[in-house]
């Protein structure tokens, strides 16, 4: 029913003026079309309160230290440029970042719902958390990343990557505000569209890098000094994953738990438990799963799995070590007795569990 | 009769009786613009996680005896010279360009042009979205259209259409101008 004009009105109305009618833009005579007869509508960009773009861009800034403290920033779209020497803090959740023409900065982004895209930037370290992350004509950068799909880089070079790594008390929040689960990171298999044969444009941070060795703290002078910042790998918002680095055992675990209010804080609690024992954690994920999905992936043991997936997202978890399973089946029965979760059952299977989920969970990312 | 279709259905709906059967949409742009957010929306499906696209996306939908077909091609630099390949039998071009990008504006600017010279858009129409108007720095349509002289487009019906593809707000709009313009294409 959207489409009200026949062809025949529009010549009658043409033949009428004596001119091709043009819908115009109230304040400007643009044409914002060549054979359209309506006014344009208002869209509610066109009613909301008028904002000064420049309240959200940061521009030719020279050795400070700037940002946004928590809840100034507010979910909005945010624009670094042209910034030298600097310490950028953005302590809130955004709707997208853009950094572009910067040189020798140091940088934290909070939780971003959309793009994180760099570009022409040169000696950059930075923490990111993102649903996509996007580089072009930049050189050398050390990002430790969360992202929500895979990273992509083109033109870039010297770009190494390592896990997220941050906590600050509001973090948590800012991700939920952000739309962006703390197990959905796809931090090391970075898409180079700009490949070099024989040499890589990327590659991974050695895996004891300290966060705080590439982006300090901030000046306990500035404004941020009110922020509790801690860059301890055990207080990470964002669960610390082996990712696409080299596995100590080629034993591994496939520990899933199914919806309920608490299955954030078990995932926590199990990984706390797990590495405490020595065991490495390589990957999670947090994804919806239908009835059909569940048969295809734990098979066998699908029967009463599938009701609980129309409860909510599952959580799964790869831990790896050598022991892995028996201990993950004890942790599973002696803290989390009362708890829907499904664990691997021995070594012949459970690479297959492993294997059949996190390809089920990626094919989700897709189109 | 029930709710006015959305998206791709509204379009192919309007087709319905026409003399064509097949019918083409290529979805170009930068990297970065919201094609593939645009394309999802348009398919009625979730937006909130997309990846940057690496090759294309396609969208299809069929309906009493009739295809249509939605492009989405990936659009880093480095692959913007595989867009001519898309483009033989097109039947309408949608341009997404992310308005509150301003830094990339001469680079869309540029790319759009030289896609209205290629020969296999001749006379093609173009929507172009003017989209992430939701964004604080977003310029408007209007300004874009100054900006790209879309006004010296002289041999094919053009139309500049705002709006955010993450909410859908002026989406379906630029749908019922397609709907409009699609069946008037010359070939």
């Amino acid at each position: 029913m959207g489409c009200f004009y026949s062809k025949k009105s529009k010549r009658k109305s043409r033949e009428k003026d004596g001119a091709t009618p043009t819908a115009t833009d109230e304040t400007n005579a643009v044409p914002l079309g060549n054979n359209i007869d309506e006014a344009p509508k208002q869209y509610s960009w066109d009613k909301r309160e008028k904002v000064d773009p420049k309240d959200y861009m940061l521009t030719g800034l020279k050795d400070v230290t700037v940002g946004r403290l928590p809840g100034k920033l507010n979910g909005q779209q945010f624009v670094i440029q042209e910034c030298v020497n600097c310490n950028i803090y953005v302590f809130d959740h955004s709707a997208t970042i853009t950094i572009d023409d910067c040189v020798n900065c140091r940088l934290v982004l909070g939780p971003v719902k959309g793009s994180v895209f760099f570009r022409d930037c040169k000696d950059i370290k930075c923490v990111v958390a993102c649903q996509q992350f996007r580089t072009r004509d930049c050189t050398k950068m050390d990002v430790f990343l969360c992202c929500a799909t895979q990273p992509i880089i083109e033109s870039s070079t010297g770009m190494k990557f390592g896990c997220f790594q941050y906590f600050y008390p509001e973090l948590a929040f800012h991700f939920k505000d952000a739309g962006l689960s703390i197990f959905n990171n796809n931090w090391s298999n970075i898409h180079d569209f700009t490949p070099l044969s024989g040499e890589n444009n990327w590659g991974l941070l050695p895996e004891d890098s300290l966060v705080l060795d590439f982006v300090p703290t901030p000046d306990p002078e500035s404004e941020f000094k009110s922020v509790r910042i801690s860059a301890e790998p055990s207080r990470s918002i964002v669960p610390l994953t082996k990712g696409g680095r080299r596995k100590d055992s080629e034993e591994s675990c496939l520990f899933v738990f199914f919806a309920g209010e608490y299955a954030t804080a078990n995932a926590r609690k199990l990984i706390d438990e797990a590495t405490a024992k020595g065991f490495v954690l390589i990957q999670t994920k947090e994804v919806s799963m239908r009835p059909e999905d569940v048969k295809r992936v734990f098979q066998n043991s699908a029967d009463d799995l599938v009701e609980w997936v129309a409860k909510g997202p599952v959580i799964a978890l790869e831990l790896n070590g050598d022991g892995v399973i028996e201990a993950c089946k004890n942790i599973a029965s002696e803290v989390f007795s009362g708890t829907k979760v499904f664990v691997s059952n021995d070594k012949n299977t459970s690479s297959q569990d492993v294997d059949s989920f996190f390809n089920f969970a990626d094919m989700q990312m897709g189109l | 009769m029930g709710e006015a279709q959305k998206g791709l259905l509204s379009v192919i709906e309007k087709l319905k009786g026409s003399s064509e059967q097949e019918v083409r949409i290529v979805l170009l742009g930068l990297d970065n613009a919201g094609k593939t957010t645009l394309l999802k929306s348009l398919a009625s499906e979730d937006v909130n996680t997309i990846t940057p696209t690496q090759g294309f996306n396609i969208k299809s939908v069929a309906s009493h005896g009739m295809k249509l077909n939605v492009w989405d091609i990936g659009g880093q630099r480095k692959i913007r010279p595989f867009w001519r390949k898309y483009l033989e039998n097109t039947d309408l071009l949608i341009y997404v360009i992310d308005s509150a990008d301003k830094k990339r504006f001469e680079e869309t600017g540029l790319e759009l042009s030289e896609l209205i010279d290629e020969e296999n858009l001749k006379g093609v129409p173009v929507l172009i979205f003017a989209n992430k108007q939701d964004l604080a720095t977003a310029s408007p349509a209007s300004e874009i259209a100054e900006g790209l002289n879309l006004h010296t487009y002289r041999d094919r019906q053009w139309q500049i259409q705002a709006c955010s593809a993450v909410s859908g707000e002026g989406v379906q709009d630029g749908m019922n101008w397609i709907c409009n313009n699609i069946v008037n294409k010359k070939k």
